[in-house]
Protein backbone atom coordinates (compact mmCIF):
# COMPACT_ATOMS: atom_id res chain seq x y z
CA UNK A 1 0.00 0.00 0.00
CA UNK A 2 1.16 3.54 -0.76
CA UNK A 3 1.40 6.37 1.78
CA UNK A 4 -1.47 8.82 1.29
CA UNK A 5 -1.52 12.59 1.77
CA UNK A 6 -4.35 15.09 1.97
CA UNK A 7 -3.31 17.66 -0.60
CA UNK A 8 -6.29 19.97 -0.26
CA UNK A 9 -9.37 20.66 1.85
CA UNK A 10 -12.31 23.02 1.54
CA UNK A 11 -15.67 23.66 3.11
CA UNK A 12 -18.62 26.02 3.18
CA UNK A 13 -19.65 27.87 6.27
CA UNK A 14 -22.15 25.75 8.23
CA UNK A 15 -25.53 27.31 8.94
CA UNK A 16 -29.09 27.86 7.85
CA UNK A 17 -29.08 28.66 4.14
CA UNK A 18 -32.65 28.32 2.90
CA UNK A 19 -31.71 29.55 -0.58
CA UNK A 20 -28.84 27.07 -1.12
CA UNK A 21 -29.15 23.59 -2.64
CA UNK A 22 -26.96 20.52 -2.01
CA UNK A 23 -25.45 21.10 -5.49
CA UNK A 24 -24.58 24.67 -4.64
CA UNK A 25 -23.04 23.73 -1.26
CA UNK A 26 -21.12 20.81 -2.75
CA UNK A 27 -19.73 22.92 -5.58
CA UNK A 28 -18.31 25.49 -3.17
CA UNK A 29 -16.62 22.87 -0.96
CA UNK A 30 -15.16 20.93 -3.92
CA UNK A 31 -13.75 24.00 -5.66
CA UNK A 32 -12.36 25.34 -2.38
CA UNK A 33 -10.50 22.03 -2.00
CA UNK A 34 -9.30 22.15 -5.61
CA UNK A 35 -7.96 25.67 -5.15
CA UNK A 36 -6.39 24.76 -1.82
CA UNK A 37 -4.61 21.78 -3.41
CA UNK A 38 -3.60 23.68 -6.53
CA UNK A 39 -4.59 20.55 -8.48
CA UNK A 40 -6.10 20.91 -11.97
CA UNK A 41 -9.69 19.69 -11.73
CA UNK A 42 -9.19 17.20 -14.58
CA UNK A 43 -6.55 15.37 -12.50
CA UNK A 44 -9.29 14.13 -10.14
CA UNK A 45 -9.94 10.53 -11.13
CA UNK A 46 -12.45 9.17 -8.62
CA UNK A 47 -14.94 10.54 -6.06
CA UNK A 48 -16.86 9.39 -3.00
CA UNK A 49 -19.74 11.51 -1.76
CA UNK A 50 -21.11 11.24 1.78
CA UNK A 51 -24.70 12.28 2.36
CA UNK A 52 -27.19 10.89 4.88
CA UNK A 53 -30.58 12.59 4.74
CA UNK A 54 -30.88 13.78 1.14
CA UNK A 55 -33.31 11.05 0.09
CA UNK A 56 -35.66 12.14 2.88
CA UNK A 57 -35.21 15.90 2.90
CA UNK A 58 -34.13 17.05 -0.54
CA UNK A 59 -35.80 17.24 -3.89
CA UNK A 60 -33.24 14.92 -5.46
CA UNK A 61 -33.61 11.49 -3.89
CA UNK A 62 -30.82 9.54 -5.54
CA UNK A 63 -27.31 9.69 -7.08
CA UNK A 64 -26.80 12.92 -5.15
CA UNK A 65 -23.02 12.74 -5.65
CA UNK A 66 -23.39 12.60 -9.42
CA UNK A 67 -25.84 15.52 -9.38
CA UNK A 68 -23.48 17.63 -7.29
CA UNK A 69 -20.30 16.76 -9.17
CA UNK A 70 -21.70 17.08 -12.69
CA UNK A 71 -22.95 20.50 -11.62
CA UNK A 72 -19.39 21.22 -10.44
CA UNK A 73 -17.96 20.32 -13.86
CA UNK A 74 -17.11 16.63 -13.54
CA UNK A 75 -17.90 13.92 -16.07
CA UNK A 76 -17.03 10.27 -16.70
CA UNK A 77 -15.15 9.58 -13.47
CA UNK A 78 -16.38 6.86 -11.06
CA UNK A 79 -18.60 8.45 -8.40
CA UNK A 80 -19.95 6.46 -5.48
CA UNK A 81 -22.44 7.64 -2.89
CA UNK A 82 -21.71 6.82 0.75
CA UNK A 83 -24.33 6.72 3.50
CA UNK A 84 -23.14 5.98 7.05
CA UNK A 85 -25.40 8.37 8.98
CA UNK A 86 -23.37 11.06 10.82
CA UNK A 87 -20.11 9.39 9.79
CA UNK A 88 -20.85 9.45 6.05
CA UNK A 89 -18.21 12.12 5.35
CA UNK A 90 -15.32 10.33 7.05
CA UNK A 91 -16.46 7.02 5.52
CA UNK A 92 -16.19 8.67 2.09
CA UNK A 93 -12.67 9.86 2.96
CA UNK A 94 -11.66 6.34 3.95
CA UNK A 95 -12.72 4.98 0.56
CA UNK A 96 -10.89 7.77 -1.27
CA UNK A 97 -7.75 6.95 0.76
CA UNK A 98 -8.04 3.26 -0.11
CA UNK A 99 -8.30 4.06 -3.82
CA UNK A 100 -5.01 5.96 -3.60
CA UNK A 101 -3.24 3.63 -1.16
CA UNK A 102 -4.06 0.64 -3.35
CA UNK A 103 -2.55 2.28 -6.41
CA UNK A 104 -5.87 2.27 -8.21
CA UNK A 105 -5.90 6.06 -8.70
CA UNK A 106 -3.58 8.99 -8.05
CA UNK A 107 -6.09 11.70 -7.14
CA UNK A 108 -9.30 11.01 -5.23
CA UNK A 109 -11.99 13.35 -3.96
CA UNK A 110 -14.05 12.87 -0.80
CA UNK A 111 -17.04 15.16 -0.38
CA UNK A 112 -19.61 15.35 2.41
CA UNK A 113 -22.77 17.36 1.96
CA UNK A 114 -26.00 17.84 3.86
CA UNK A 115 -28.96 20.15 3.37
CA UNK A 116 -31.15 19.98 6.51
CA UNK A 117 -32.98 23.32 6.62
CA UNK A 118 -35.91 23.00 4.27
CA UNK A 119 -38.44 25.11 6.15
CA UNK A 120 -39.73 22.06 8.03
CA UNK A 121 -37.55 21.31 11.06
CA UNK A 122 -39.90 18.60 12.36
CA UNK A 123 -39.31 16.69 9.14
CA UNK A 124 -35.54 17.02 9.60
CA UNK A 125 -35.80 15.79 13.20
CA UNK A 126 -37.83 12.78 12.06
CA UNK A 127 -35.34 12.07 9.27
CA UNK A 128 -32.44 12.06 11.74
CA UNK A 129 -34.16 9.46 13.94
CA UNK A 130 -35.38 7.38 11.02
CA UNK A 131 -32.18 5.33 10.77
CA UNK A 132 -33.25 3.42 13.87
CA UNK A 133 -36.29 1.12 14.13
CA UNK A 134 -37.03 2.70 17.52
CA UNK A 135 -37.97 6.02 15.91
CA UNK A 136 -41.49 4.65 15.43
CA UNK A 137 -41.62 4.00 19.17
CA UNK A 138 -40.69 7.56 20.11
CA UNK A 139 -36.90 7.20 20.34
CA UNK A 140 -34.81 10.36 19.98
CA UNK A 141 -31.02 10.65 19.70
CA UNK A 142 -30.81 13.36 22.36
CA UNK A 143 -32.58 11.04 24.80
CA UNK A 144 -30.23 8.19 23.89
CA UNK A 145 -27.23 10.39 24.70
CA UNK A 146 -28.98 11.55 27.89
CA UNK A 147 -29.63 7.98 29.07
CA UNK A 148 -26.03 6.92 28.59
CA UNK A 149 -24.48 10.14 29.91
CA UNK A 150 -26.66 10.04 33.01
CA UNK A 151 -25.31 6.59 33.90
CA UNK A 152 -21.78 7.67 33.06
CA UNK A 153 -21.86 10.91 35.08
CA UNK A 154 -23.14 9.06 38.14
CA UNK A 155 -20.35 6.49 37.89
CA UNK A 156 -17.62 9.09 37.40
CA UNK A 157 -18.81 11.92 39.66
CA UNK A 158 -19.29 14.22 36.69
CA UNK A 159 -21.78 17.07 37.07
CA UNK A 160 -23.86 19.25 34.75
CA UNK A 161 -21.30 22.00 35.40
CA UNK A 162 -18.68 19.80 33.72
CA UNK A 163 -21.09 19.40 30.81
CA UNK A 164 -21.59 23.15 30.58
CA UNK A 165 -17.83 23.76 30.65
CA UNK A 166 -17.47 21.71 27.45
CA UNK A 167 -20.00 23.98 25.74
CA UNK A 168 -18.26 27.09 27.09
CA UNK A 169 -14.95 25.86 25.65
CA UNK A 170 -16.44 24.84 22.30
CA UNK A 171 -18.51 27.98 21.79
CA UNK A 172 -15.45 30.06 22.69
CA UNK A 173 -13.51 28.19 19.97
CA UNK A 174 -16.46 28.50 17.57
CA UNK A 175 -16.55 32.27 18.07
CA UNK A 176 -13.10 32.35 16.41
CA UNK A 177 -14.14 30.15 13.46
CA UNK A 178 -15.60 31.92 10.42
CA UNK A 179 -17.03 28.56 9.23
CA UNK A 180 -19.08 28.00 12.43
CA UNK A 181 -22.88 28.26 12.53
CA UNK A 182 -22.88 29.81 16.03
CA UNK A 183 -20.26 32.41 16.89
CA UNK A 184 -21.48 33.60 20.27
CA UNK A 185 -19.44 32.39 23.25
CA UNK A 186 -21.73 31.09 25.99
CA UNK A 187 -21.34 31.15 29.78
CA UNK A 188 -21.93 28.25 32.16
CA UNK A 189 -25.11 29.98 33.35
CA UNK A 190 -26.43 30.46 29.81
CA UNK A 191 -25.84 26.79 29.04
CA UNK A 192 -27.46 25.51 32.23
CA UNK A 193 -30.38 27.93 31.99
CA UNK A 194 -31.23 27.11 28.39
CA UNK A 195 -34.30 24.91 28.07
CA UNK A 196 -34.14 21.22 28.89
CA UNK A 197 -34.28 18.86 25.90
CA UNK A 198 -33.78 15.59 27.77
CA UNK A 199 -32.50 15.70 31.36
CA UNK A 200 -29.69 16.51 31.97
CA UNK A 201 -29.10 17.86 28.46
CA UNK A 202 -30.08 21.45 27.74
CA UNK A 203 -30.53 23.11 24.37
CA UNK A 204 -27.03 24.59 24.20
CA UNK A 205 -25.44 21.21 24.93
CA UNK A 206 -26.97 19.78 21.74
CA UNK A 207 -25.60 20.30 18.26
CA UNK A 208 -27.86 21.99 15.75
CA UNK A 209 -28.94 20.81 12.36
CA UNK A 210 -27.19 22.72 9.59
CA UNK A 211 -26.60 23.03 5.87
CA UNK A 212 -23.05 22.62 4.66
CA UNK A 213 -20.42 20.74 2.73
CA UNK A 214 -16.76 19.83 3.19
CA UNK A 215 -14.24 18.15 0.89
CA UNK A 216 -10.75 16.69 0.81
CA UNK A 217 -8.44 15.69 -2.02
CA UNK A 218 -6.08 12.79 -1.46
CA UNK A 219 -3.11 11.61 -3.49
CA UNK A 220 0.03 9.53 -2.97
CA UNK A 221 2.41 11.24 -0.55
CA UNK A 222 5.07 11.15 -3.27
CA UNK A 223 2.87 13.21 -5.61
CA UNK A 224 1.60 15.85 -3.19
CA UNK A 225 4.62 18.10 -3.59
CA UNK A 226 4.04 18.29 -7.33
CA UNK A 227 0.92 20.37 -6.67
CA UNK A 228 1.05 21.99 -3.28
CA UNK A 229 3.78 23.88 -1.50
CA UNK A 230 1.85 23.84 1.78
CA UNK A 231 3.03 21.66 4.69
CA UNK A 232 2.39 18.07 3.73
CA UNK A 233 -0.32 16.28 5.74
CA UNK A 234 -0.14 12.50 5.67
CA UNK A 235 -3.00 10.12 6.46
CA UNK A 236 -1.42 7.83 9.05
CA UNK A 237 -4.69 5.91 9.57
CA UNK A 238 -8.33 6.18 8.56
CA UNK A 239 -10.24 3.35 10.21
CA UNK A 240 -13.90 2.39 10.39
CA UNK A 241 -15.80 -0.10 12.53
CA UNK A 242 -19.43 -0.92 13.26
CA UNK A 243 -21.13 -1.82 16.55
CA UNK A 244 -20.79 -4.90 18.72
CA UNK A 245 -23.30 -6.88 20.74
CA UNK A 246 -22.11 -8.25 24.09
CA UNK A 247 -23.57 -11.09 26.11
CA UNK A 248 -26.11 -10.15 28.78
CA UNK A 249 -24.30 -8.77 31.81
CA UNK A 250 -21.07 -8.03 29.92
CA UNK A 251 -20.07 -4.39 29.60
CA UNK A 252 -20.44 -3.13 26.03
CA UNK A 253 -17.20 -2.17 24.28
CA UNK A 254 -17.22 1.39 22.97
CA UNK A 255 -16.98 1.68 19.19
CA UNK A 256 -14.76 4.73 19.66
CA UNK A 257 -12.26 2.83 21.85
CA UNK A 258 -12.19 -0.07 19.43
CA UNK A 259 -11.73 2.10 16.35
CA UNK A 260 -9.09 4.28 18.04
CA UNK A 261 -7.08 1.24 19.07
CA UNK A 262 -6.99 0.01 15.46
CA UNK A 263 -6.06 3.49 14.19
CA UNK A 264 -3.27 3.98 16.77
CA UNK A 265 -1.79 0.60 15.89
CA UNK A 266 -1.92 1.27 12.18
CA UNK A 267 -0.38 4.73 12.56
CA UNK A 268 2.23 3.61 15.08
CA UNK A 269 1.13 6.61 17.12
CA UNK A 270 -0.29 6.62 20.64
CA UNK A 271 -2.84 8.96 22.24
CA UNK A 272 0.02 10.68 24.08
CA UNK A 273 1.40 11.79 20.68
CA UNK A 274 -1.81 13.52 19.55
CA UNK A 275 -1.55 17.33 19.59
CA UNK A 276 -5.05 18.30 18.41
CA UNK A 277 -8.36 16.49 17.94
CA UNK A 278 -11.78 17.05 16.46
CA UNK A 279 -14.36 14.71 18.04
CA UNK A 280 -18.03 13.92 17.58
CA UNK A 281 -19.72 16.01 20.27
CA UNK A 282 -23.23 15.73 18.79
CA UNK A 283 -24.23 16.36 22.40
CA UNK A 284 -21.28 18.38 23.74
CA UNK A 285 -21.01 16.56 27.11
CA UNK A 286 -20.21 13.32 25.27
CA UNK A 287 -16.83 14.91 24.54
CA UNK A 288 -15.76 14.11 28.14
CA UNK A 289 -16.41 10.41 27.63
CA UNK A 290 -14.65 10.53 24.26
CA UNK A 291 -11.46 11.89 25.97
CA UNK A 292 -11.40 8.64 27.91
CA UNK A 293 -12.31 6.42 24.97
CA UNK A 294 -9.54 7.94 22.83
CA UNK A 295 -7.02 7.53 25.65
CA UNK A 296 -6.42 11.27 26.16
CA UNK A 297 -6.87 10.53 29.87
CA UNK A 298 -7.51 7.57 32.14
CA UNK A 299 -11.03 6.23 32.58
CA UNK A 300 -12.94 8.40 35.03
CA UNK A 301 -10.76 11.48 34.39
CA UNK A 302 -12.91 13.14 31.69
CA UNK A 303 -14.37 15.69 34.12
CA UNK A 304 -10.92 16.57 35.41
CA UNK A 305 -9.70 17.20 31.85
CA UNK A 306 -12.20 20.02 31.40
CA UNK A 307 -11.75 21.34 34.98
CA UNK A 308 -8.04 21.69 34.39
CA UNK A 309 -8.47 23.25 30.95
CA UNK A 310 -6.35 20.56 29.33
CA UNK A 311 -8.44 20.58 26.12
CA UNK A 312 -8.68 24.35 25.53
CA UNK A 313 -6.85 25.94 22.59
CA UNK A 314 -3.80 26.47 24.80
CA UNK A 315 -4.13 23.18 26.69
CA UNK A 316 -1.95 20.09 26.35
CA UNK A 317 -4.40 18.43 23.95
CA UNK A 318 -6.80 20.95 22.39
CA UNK A 319 -10.09 19.26 21.45
CA UNK A 320 -12.58 20.70 18.99
CA UNK A 321 -10.69 23.89 18.14
CA UNK A 322 -13.27 24.44 15.39
CA UNK A 323 -16.03 24.68 18.00
CA UNK A 324 -17.05 21.07 17.49
CA UNK A 325 -20.49 20.04 16.40
CA UNK A 326 -22.11 22.10 19.16
CA UNK A 327 -20.81 25.45 17.85
CA UNK A 328 -19.94 24.66 14.25
CA UNK A 329 -23.29 22.98 13.49
CA UNK A 330 -23.89 19.40 12.41
CA UNK A 331 -24.84 18.93 8.75
CA UNK A 332 -24.55 15.21 9.29
CA UNK A 333 -23.00 13.98 6.02
CA UNK A 334 -20.51 16.87 5.95
CA UNK A 335 -19.38 16.75 9.58
CA UNK A 336 -16.65 14.10 9.24
CA UNK A 337 -14.90 15.95 6.43
CA UNK A 338 -15.23 19.32 8.18
CA UNK A 339 -13.34 17.73 11.09
CA UNK A 340 -10.66 16.68 8.60
CA UNK A 341 -10.47 20.18 7.10
CA UNK A 342 -10.01 21.69 10.57
CA UNK A 343 -7.23 19.28 11.54
CA UNK A 344 -5.44 19.84 8.20
CA UNK A 345 -5.56 23.62 8.77
CA UNK A 346 -4.33 23.16 12.35
CA UNK A 347 -1.41 20.97 11.24
CA UNK A 348 -0.47 23.43 8.51
CA UNK A 349 -0.70 26.41 10.88
CA UNK A 350 -3.53 27.99 8.86
CA UNK A 351 -6.26 28.06 11.51
CA UNK A 352 -6.13 31.78 12.19
CA UNK A 353 -7.31 32.99 15.59
CA UNK A 354 -8.08 29.46 16.76
CA UNK A 355 -4.65 28.05 15.81
CA UNK A 356 -3.16 25.70 18.40
CA UNK A 357 0.59 25.83 18.81
CA UNK A 358 2.88 23.59 16.81
CA UNK A 359 0.60 20.61 16.23
CA UNK A 360 2.28 17.71 14.40
CA UNK A 361 -0.28 14.94 14.91
CA UNK A 362 -4.05 15.39 14.70
CA UNK A 363 -6.97 13.03 15.17
CA UNK A 364 -10.63 13.03 14.17
CA UNK A 365 -13.38 10.83 15.61
CA UNK A 366 -16.75 10.69 13.85
CA UNK A 367 -19.62 8.37 14.75
CA UNK A 368 -23.04 7.71 13.33
CA UNK A 369 -26.29 5.89 13.68
CA UNK A 370 -27.74 3.55 16.27
CA UNK A 371 -28.03 -0.12 15.44
CA UNK A 372 -29.23 -2.55 18.10
CA UNK A 373 -28.06 -0.30 20.90
CA UNK A 374 -24.62 0.53 19.50
CA UNK A 375 -23.18 2.94 16.91
CA UNK A 376 -23.81 2.03 13.31
CA UNK A 377 -20.41 3.36 12.30
CA UNK A 378 -17.40 5.01 13.88
CA UNK A 379 -14.28 6.32 12.16
CA UNK A 380 -11.00 7.48 13.65
CA UNK A 381 -8.51 9.24 11.37
CA UNK A 382 -4.96 10.16 12.33
CA UNK A 383 -3.15 12.83 10.33
CA UNK A 384 0.47 13.89 10.71
CA UNK A 385 2.78 16.43 9.16
CA UNK B 1 -46.54 17.58 36.93
CA UNK B 2 -47.82 15.58 34.05
CA UNK B 3 -48.94 12.01 34.64
CA UNK B 4 -48.28 9.46 31.92
CA UNK B 5 -51.27 7.14 31.91
CA UNK B 6 -50.90 3.40 31.35
CA UNK B 7 -54.64 3.12 30.71
CA UNK B 8 -55.69 3.91 27.15
CA UNK B 9 -59.09 2.22 27.14
CA UNK B 10 -61.05 5.47 26.98
CA UNK B 11 -60.59 6.40 23.32
CA UNK B 12 -62.54 3.48 21.74
CA UNK B 13 -60.17 3.39 18.76
CA UNK B 14 -58.80 -0.01 17.73
CA UNK B 15 -55.23 -0.81 18.72
CA UNK B 16 -52.53 -1.59 16.21
CA UNK B 17 -48.94 -2.48 17.10
CA UNK B 18 -46.26 0.03 16.14
CA UNK B 19 -44.21 -2.80 14.58
CA UNK B 20 -44.65 -6.52 14.03
CA UNK B 21 -42.52 -9.07 15.85
CA UNK B 22 -41.58 -6.93 18.85
CA UNK B 23 -44.21 -7.89 21.40
CA UNK B 24 -47.41 -9.83 21.94
CA UNK B 25 -50.49 -7.61 22.00
CA UNK B 26 -53.00 -9.17 24.44
CA UNK B 27 -56.48 -9.79 23.10
CA UNK B 28 -58.18 -10.10 26.50
CA UNK B 29 -57.61 -9.27 30.16
CA UNK B 30 -56.33 -12.81 30.84
CA UNK B 31 -53.96 -12.72 27.89
CA UNK B 32 -50.61 -11.31 29.08
CA UNK B 33 -48.22 -9.24 26.98
CA UNK B 34 -44.63 -10.34 26.42
CA UNK B 35 -41.57 -9.23 24.48
CA UNK B 36 -40.41 -11.40 21.59
CA UNK B 37 -36.67 -12.07 21.64
CA UNK B 38 -34.29 -14.72 20.36
CA UNK B 39 -31.79 -16.82 22.29
CA UNK B 40 -28.86 -18.76 20.89
CA UNK B 41 -29.21 -22.46 21.66
CA UNK B 42 -25.40 -22.84 21.54
CA UNK B 43 -24.03 -19.91 23.53
CA UNK B 44 -27.03 -18.37 25.30
CA UNK B 45 -26.76 -14.92 23.67
CA UNK B 46 -30.10 -13.12 23.85
CA UNK B 47 -31.22 -10.48 21.37
CA UNK B 48 -34.21 -8.15 21.56
CA UNK B 49 -35.56 -7.47 18.99
CA UNK B 50 -34.98 -11.00 17.75
CA UNK B 51 -32.38 -11.63 15.06
CA UNK B 52 -31.89 -14.73 12.91
CA UNK B 53 -28.12 -15.26 13.30
CA UNK B 54 -26.04 -15.27 16.51
CA UNK B 55 -23.15 -12.75 16.17
CA UNK B 56 -21.00 -14.76 18.58
CA UNK B 57 -21.41 -18.26 17.10
CA UNK B 58 -21.57 -16.85 13.56
CA UNK B 59 -23.47 -19.81 12.17
CA UNK B 60 -27.09 -19.99 11.04
CA UNK B 61 -30.03 -21.72 12.72
CA UNK B 62 -28.99 -21.40 16.35
CA UNK B 63 -31.33 -18.56 17.35
CA UNK B 64 -34.63 -19.65 18.84
CA UNK B 65 -37.56 -17.38 19.66
CA UNK B 66 -38.12 -16.81 23.36
CA UNK B 67 -40.57 -14.66 25.32
CA UNK B 68 -39.10 -12.30 27.88
CA UNK B 69 -40.70 -12.02 31.32
CA UNK B 70 -41.24 -8.28 31.10
CA UNK B 71 -39.86 -7.72 34.61
CA UNK B 72 -36.82 -5.58 35.16
CA UNK B 73 -35.25 -2.54 36.77
CA UNK B 74 -34.63 0.99 35.55
CA UNK B 75 -31.00 1.25 34.42
CA UNK B 76 -31.31 4.88 33.30
CA UNK B 77 -34.14 7.30 32.52
CA UNK B 78 -34.58 10.78 31.12
CA UNK B 79 -37.45 13.23 31.00
CA UNK B 80 -37.74 14.19 27.34
CA UNK B 81 -39.09 17.67 26.63
CA UNK B 82 -38.52 17.65 22.90
CA UNK B 83 -40.09 14.66 21.15
CA UNK B 84 -40.72 13.71 17.54
CA UNK B 85 -43.91 14.98 15.86
CA UNK B 86 -46.98 13.10 17.11
CA UNK B 87 -45.41 11.94 20.38
CA UNK B 88 -46.31 13.29 23.81
CA UNK B 89 -44.02 15.74 25.60
CA UNK B 90 -42.81 15.59 28.23
CA UNK B 91 -42.32 11.87 28.12
CA UNK B 92 -39.94 9.47 29.79
CA UNK B 93 -37.44 7.36 27.87
CA UNK B 94 -35.49 4.69 29.71
CA UNK B 95 -33.02 1.86 29.57
CA UNK B 96 -34.50 -1.18 31.31
CA UNK B 97 -32.36 -4.02 32.58
CA UNK B 98 -34.53 -7.11 32.23
CA UNK B 99 -34.48 -10.18 34.49
CA UNK B 100 -32.90 -12.08 31.61
CA UNK B 101 -29.84 -9.80 31.83
CA UNK B 102 -30.25 -7.71 28.69
CA UNK B 103 -30.78 -3.95 28.71
CA UNK B 104 -33.31 -2.49 26.31
CA UNK B 105 -34.58 0.96 25.37
CA UNK B 106 -38.20 1.75 26.26
CA UNK B 107 -40.72 4.49 26.85
CA UNK B 108 -42.02 4.66 30.44
CA UNK B 109 -45.64 5.03 31.39
CA UNK B 110 -47.79 4.91 34.53
CA UNK B 111 -45.67 7.50 36.29
CA UNK B 112 -45.13 11.22 36.61
CA UNK B 113 -42.82 12.69 33.98
CA UNK B 114 -40.43 13.99 36.63
CA UNK B 115 -36.96 13.26 37.94
CA UNK B 116 -38.37 12.80 41.44
CA UNK B 117 -40.95 10.14 40.51
CA UNK B 118 -38.43 7.60 39.29
CA UNK B 119 -35.10 6.22 40.35
CA UNK B 120 -32.42 3.98 38.94
CA UNK B 121 -32.93 0.43 40.23
CA UNK B 122 -36.71 0.83 40.55
CA UNK B 123 -38.71 -2.32 39.71
CA UNK B 124 -40.70 -2.02 36.49
CA UNK B 125 -42.98 -4.25 34.45
CA UNK B 126 -44.05 -4.51 30.84
CA UNK B 127 -47.31 -2.97 29.66
CA UNK B 128 -48.62 -2.35 26.18
CA UNK B 129 -49.61 1.27 25.81
CA UNK B 130 -50.36 3.97 23.30
CA UNK B 131 -47.45 5.84 21.76
CA UNK B 132 -49.34 7.73 19.06
CA UNK B 133 -52.77 8.00 17.50
CA UNK B 134 -53.93 8.33 13.94
CA UNK B 135 -57.47 9.03 12.80
CA UNK B 136 -58.73 5.49 13.31
CA UNK B 137 -56.18 3.76 15.51
CA UNK B 138 -54.28 3.84 18.71
CA UNK B 139 -50.74 2.91 17.79
CA UNK B 140 -49.46 0.85 20.70
CA UNK B 141 -46.03 -0.35 21.73
CA UNK B 142 -44.29 -2.07 24.58
CA UNK B 143 -43.58 0.25 27.50
CA UNK B 144 -42.57 -0.17 31.13
CA UNK B 145 -44.29 1.09 34.27
CA UNK B 146 -43.18 1.14 37.89
CA UNK B 147 -44.34 -1.83 39.95
CA UNK B 148 -46.43 -0.41 42.76
CA UNK B 149 -45.09 -1.52 46.12
CA UNK B 150 -47.94 -3.00 48.15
Amino acid sequence: MRDVAIVGVGMTRFGKFLDRSPQDLGLEAVWNAIEDANVPMNKIQVAYVGNALGPQLNELKGTIGQHILTNAGFQKIPITNVENACSSGSSALRLACLEVASGNYDMALALGVEKMYTGDSAKAAAAMASGTPYAKLGFTFVAEYALNLKKWMKKNAVTVEHFAKVVVKNTSNGSLNPYAQFRKPLTIEEVLNSRLIANPLTLYMCSSMADGAAAALVCPKSLARKYSSKPLVEVAACELTSGSFPYPGKAPESTTSRTAKIAYEKAGIGPEDVNVAEVHDAMAPAELKIYEELGFCQEGQGGRMIDEGRTTLSGVIPVNPSGGLAAKGHPVGATGLAQIAEVVWQLRGEAGERQVSNAKVGLTQNQGGLVRGDNGACTVTILKR
Amino acid sequence: MKNLSANDSESGKSKIPVAEGLFHLPSSAEDKPYLIAAKCTQCGYISFPKIPVCPHCAVQDTMEEIHLSGRGKIDSFTIVWSTLPGFEAPSVQSLIKLEEGITIWSLMTGCEASEEALEIGMDVELVIGKVKEDQDHQIVSYQFKPVKNV
